[in-house]
This record gives structure tokens, C-alpha cells and sequence, in this order.
């Protein structure tokens, strides 16, 4: 899996592309340990070029979401694919992330939070 | 119809070599779209299963699978040498919303069509999977 991170108003997005499992889901974490240790709390995974996830994969994003939660910060998930999408909704994993349709939609998100 | 054999060592880096041997071989037997992400799913949360429960990631341990292929269906069998065998599965506790694991065999049993779980003579588990090619050209027709 490649993992390219870019910031955007004070928001850490990382495009991840290629298979999200068990050997790459490791590195996953250390970059989010990796910024998280950098007090970049806010933080977005696009999951677009992701062909493949399988339950290990979602272990790890499960994992991910706790440990932001820990440091009070904000996870959000966007342009998941069809069969992305379709295994969150057969292990009821959309119901606990804040999964959006686009980058767009997310920083929209974002910044209604900031005004109110 | 066609089967393919393949045996890897229980180590961490095996589980992609795995999916690169299955992505190949169904690329080469025309096997696309839905189905074969299916089919990758439930062999991978299979193997994943043998390989960090049941082996242990006991690189002396392996882990062979078998696949067939024909018209109708693809069949995946997985077999481990692990010690737990069935116990290890049916004493697993449901995942909460919040589990980091525990939703492999949920994800099998969502997307095959048939799955049986089988205590070898050695302990070992083999866990068969079969998918029919038929219900990918409903789905399709249902697009």
C-alpha cells in the first residue's frame, strides 16, 4: 500500500492507494502514531485507490479511530468504493466512523465545525 | 476444472504473496469485477485466520491452499496446523462495534455460498469456501 500525506487547512490528509490488510495496515499505523505525535489531531484518510480491505484492514482503521479519539482529535473516512463501502455496511462499521462522499463534503465538514 | 495448489510459510509478509498469487491466477482465468473481490475477501479472512490464530505466525508452520475453478463456481480450500482446530472458531466471542478483530468469519459466511469448517487428523482446520458464478450474473443483470 502507498500512503501520500498532504495538509490542507490544518488538516492532515492521507491518500492511501493499493490493499489495506494486515502487513500494510502496520505501516498505516505508525503514520498516524507518527502524526499524532506531532499534535496533528485532525486527520482524514481518502480511500479512493484502496482495491482491497479485508477485516484486518478494518481492524487497523478501528484502531486508528480509538487511538484520535484518545487525543481528542477528529477521523474522518471519504471516496470509499463500492466494495469498500459494501464490507463497512456488512460488519456495521459505517455507523461508527464519519464516513463522506468526497474530500470536498469533509472540509465543508470541517470548517461548519470551526464557524459554530 | 482447473486447481491450482499453493503452500506459504506462516510469516506476516505471506499474506501478500498470497493475494498477488490469487489476484494473478484470477486475472488469468477471467475472473473479474465483484466476484473476484469477493472471492480474495473470503480467501484472504481465511488464511488470515490460519495464519495469526491458528499457526501462530510459527514460520515453521504452513498454510496450503487450494483453489478450483470452473464455469459455475470457485472453490477455496485453506488448511492450517494449528492446535486450536474448531474450538478456536466457535469459542471466539461476536465482535462489538468497537472489536479491532473478530469479523473475518462474519465476512465468509456474508459472501459465500457455502463454508464448512473441518478438525483434520492433526488438529490442523480446513476451512472450504465455495462462491457460485452464477450470483455474480444476477448481480450484474440487477445493475
Amino acid at each position: 500500500m502507498e500512503i501520500t500525506i498532504r495538509e490542507e487547512q490544518g488538516i492532515s490528509i492521507l491518500s492511501l492507494s493499493g490493499r489495506l490488510d494486515l502487513a500494510s495496515g502496520a505501516t498505516l499505523k505508525d503514520e498516524i502514531k507518527g502524526l499524532l505525535d506531532k499534535e496533528r489531531k485532525l486527520l482524514h484518510l481518502n480511500l479512493a485507490q484502496v482495491e482491497f480491505i479485508n477485516s484486518s484492514g478494518l481492524g487497523v482503521l478501528v484502531s486508528i479511530m480509538k487511538e484520535v479519539r484518545l487525543c481528542k482529535g477528529r477521523l474522518t473516512l471519504s471516496d470509499l468504493a463500492s466494495y469498500v463501502q459494501e464490507i463497512f455496511e456488512i460488519t456495521q462499521l459505517s455507523h461508527i466512523f464519519e464516513i463522506f462522499a468526497s474530500e470536498k463534503e469533509v472540509m465543508d465538514s470541517y470548517q461548519s465545525e470551526t464557524v459554530s | 476444472m482447473a486447481t491450482y495448489e499453493y503452500s506459504y510459510p506462516s510469516a506476516l509478509e505471506s499474506e501478500e504473496r498470497m493475494l498477488d498469487d490469487l489476484q494473478t491466477l484470477l486475472d488469468e482465468n477471467s475472473v473479474v469485477g465483484r466476484i473476484k473481490n469477493h472471492f480474495m475477501v473470503v480467501v484472504s479472512e481465511a488464511f488470515t485466520n490460519a495464519l495469526v490464530h491458528a499457526n501462530n505466525l510459527n514460520p515453521e508452520r504452513r498454510i496450503k491452499v487450494v483453489i478450483s475453478i470452473n464455469k459455475t463456481r470457485l472453490s477455496a480450500d485453506i488448511h492450517d496446523q494449528g492446535r486450536d482446530g474448531l474450538e478456536g472458531i466457535s469459542s471466539k466471542k461476536p465482535p462489538t462495534s468497537e472489536s479491532e478483530s473478530g469479523r473475518g468469519v462474519n465476512i465468509i459466511r456474508h459472501y459465500a455460498d457455502s463454508v464448512s469448517f473441518i478438525q483434520t487428523r492433526g488438529g490442523g482446520l480446513k476451512v472450504s469456501i465455495t462462491i457460485d458464478r452464477e450470483d455474480e450474473k444476477i448481480t450484474d443483470k440487477a445493475k
